[in-house]
């Protein structure tokens, strides 16, 4: 069986009026590239410096996102998101809590077997089973306080398998109030999202839709990484290079927000830069990329995520004068393709 | 999947040395590393064998993993190379302060017997020097049979053009004949840049013919079952486990020990009759000693 694919990467390109936004929900960082343009027009820099703030908790105990009042007034509203930090999904038991009220727990052989609770081994899996996912749709009658899975569930979070974890949360706009008990409770500290703007000057760019998509990608991911492209003869040959046929860009403006996003703050990010690239300009086109996080147990559509040698999960929209736009998306071995 | 591994960092006196070569492991995301004392009898003069130091008098604060929130784990291991049957003594006392024990065999027939008799958990191919014997599939399907596993290591292939080309051989012959299992790879890093990150290791595991799955549990899993393995071994099956505990003696109290002998009887006593009687777990309570010591026994089966 081949499983040397690392990355399943797909394109497909639409023309709508439209574009529906269904993207990772953990999302870690926001890059935006902007070619033949020196600085970022207004609207576009208060949408970027407008992003949610989100929470880092230090130590969370995870028997306090089972607690009744917070069920009550965040997470059956959807309004709630939450991913373990600092944990990776290939060594340590990592949670998620979605606004959809799953959490998931992506819990280790030992840590699974203490918790007790039912959970199914993870789809990636070598020989035997080592990692297992325990989903729990909170938001589901049998889970409703006082029942019998939810009190079992919570005895075996408080007495069995005591989880503690940092935790990163963030919640919709309104529903802050709702979460201010469960801080309250914990030792936390709010956080911004980090805007970088880079203006990048003299850019060989590609023409988009006449090269192969790989090496766009590519040059693409070169570019905000901050990787020459230039291939100049010195003692160190890289084998990055602008795909051919390229046009020399004065300027282009890479823009990149990091912290815990939200999807509709890039759903408005999105809009604005439709509204942007609808207006004549020189340079045709516009990508954005969003990248989910690497230790996240779920990826986009509730699936399971992984981390063989890499825990990319992202998708890049470039969108284009003519309201059309291309759309790549990229998973890495340990990951499902939505379809 | 379990936490990454390097279960040979070679012991180094110089402790500013140890030192940055702890932290350069943690920064490259190693959760637990086991310090090697190499063990090397001549038949010249009696040598003793090596005492480890207690980690905490070597580094005073061990440095965070990076990307984990836990402190890297420090153990200790001891490494015997072999050229005499003589040479390995089964359960010898100093052999107990070690957390893993390792036998380097450099005959066929060694290398038979330490797959097939001896009580080890880490049997190491050498790595600088052709192979003086070849690997047969019986001995090595008997060592992974008893949990032992094998081990490679890959800064010699850092350090030298030759050495890397006896290290791809010599692993690629032992891949061939274990199957990719059971194999645990390590630097055997005499400096801190000879260290190698999990996720590196892995890619170079892939030189050597190991799958990508196979690749990762050399670093991960298959490290912690031979953790695992050791413990079993120190614990007589897993059935006892002891621990020993400082409290403050009391009032009036004079300074008297229990004679080793006479716990010992005790322990294989208890042992017996929880084997008998197919106890799953037995938790003795502590015996408050006039000495201020108490020992807890727990047996599980």
């Amino acid at each position: 069986r081949v499983r040397n694919a690392e990355r399943c990467a797909r394109f497909a390109t639409r023309s709508s009026t439209r574009v529906k936004h269904e993207g990772a929900v953990s999302t870690v960082q926001v890059s935006v590239l902007l070619p033949e343009c020196s600085s970022a027009p207004s609207h576009l820099d208060s949408v970027l410096n407008n992003f949610s703030s989100f929470y880092l908790i230090k130590k969370l105990p995870v028997y306090e996102l089972l607690d009744r009042h917070f069920l009550e007034t965040a997470v059956y509203h959807g309004a709630v998101f939450g991913l373990s930090y600092r944990t990776r999904i290939d060594e340590d038991n990592c949670v998620a809590l979605m606004p959809n009220g799953h959490l998931t727990l992506s819990l280790d052989k030992d840590s699974f077997e203490i918790l007790g609770f039912e959970g199914k081994p993870s789809r990636f899996k070598h020989r035997t089973a080592t990692r297992f996912v325990v989903s729990v749709d909170l938001t589901d009658s049998s889970m409703a306080p006082g029942r019998r899975s939810y009190l079992r569930l919570l005895t075996s979070l408080k007495s069995r398998l005591q989880l503690q974890t940092d935790f990163l949360l963030s919640h919709h706009p309104g529903g802050g109030a709702s979460i201010q008990p469960l801080l309250s409770r914990c030792d936390w500290s709010q956080h911004r999202p980090e805007v970088n703007c880079r203006v990048l000057t003299n850019l060989p760019c590609p023409a988009p839709l006449s090269c192969d998509p790989h090496s766009f990608l590519e040059w693409l991911g070169a570019v905000d990484a901050g990787i020459s492209c230039e291939n100049s003869s010195s003692s160190f040959l890289s084998s990055f290079v602008c795909p051919e046929p390229n046009t020399m860009h004065r300027h282009a403006l890479s823009v990149s927000v990091s912290g815990l996003l939200l999807p509709h703050d890039i759903h408005r990010l999105l809009q604005e830069l439709r509204r942007y690239v609808e207006q004549p300009r020189l340079a045709s086109w516009v990508s954005m990329t969003v990248r989910g996080f690497a230790d996240s147990p779920v990826s986009c559509s509730n699936h399971e995520h992984g981390f063989l040698r890499g825990g990319e999960n992202f998708y890049t929209l470039m969108m284009f004068h003519d309201h059309t736009y291309q759309l790549h998306l990229a998973m890495g071995a340990h990951d499902v393709c939505p379809p | 999947m379990a936490v990454f591994m390097d279960l040979n960092v070679p012991f180094l006196p110089d402790r500013s040395d140890l030192r940055s070569v702890v932290e350069t492991a943690a920064h490259l995301g190693f959760s637990t590393i086991a310090l090697n004392y190499v063990f090397e009898p001549t038949a010249k003069k009696k040598q003793e064998i090596p005492t480890p130091t207690p980690i905490n008098e070597l580094i005073d604060q061990l440095p965070m993993v990076q990307g984990r929130s836990r402190p890297i784990r420090v153990l200790n291991r001891l490494t015997v190379l072999m050229s005499d049957a003589s040479h390995f003594r089964p359960n010898a006392p100093e052999y107990r302060c070690f957390d893993l024990l390792a036998v380097q065999p450099t005959s066929e027939k060694l290398f038979h017997a330490a797959c097939m008799v001896y009580d080890i958990d880490i049997i190491c191919v050498p790595m600088t020097e052709k192979l003086p014997f070849f690997f047969k599939r019986a001995p090595i399907n008997g060592a992974i049979d008893r949990g032992v596993v094998f081990e490679v290591s890959y800064s010699a292939a850092i350090r030298d053009s030759t050495m890397r080309r006896y290290t791809i051989a010599n692993a690629v012959s032992l891949m061939e004949s274990c199957k990719g299992k059971s194999v645990i790879l390590s630097s055997a890093a005499q400096k801190a840049l000879e260290l190698r990150g999990p996720y590196d290791v892995t890619n170079l595991a892939l030189l050597f013919g190991l799958s990508d799955g196979d690749a990762k549990e050399a670093v991960s899993s298959t490290c912690r079952a031979a953790l695992l393995h050791a413990e079993t071994r120190r614990t007589a099956s897993g059935i006892i486990y002891t621990t020993r505990s400082q409290r403050e003696a009391p009032q009036g109290s004079e300074d008297g020990r229990f004679e080793s002998s006479h716990l010992y009887r005790r322990y294989r006593c208890l042992c017996c009759v929880a084997i008998e009687l197919q106890w799953n777990k037995v938790m003795m309570s502590e015996s408050n000693t006039p000495s201020g010591l108490y020992y807890w026994i727990v047996i599980y089966a």
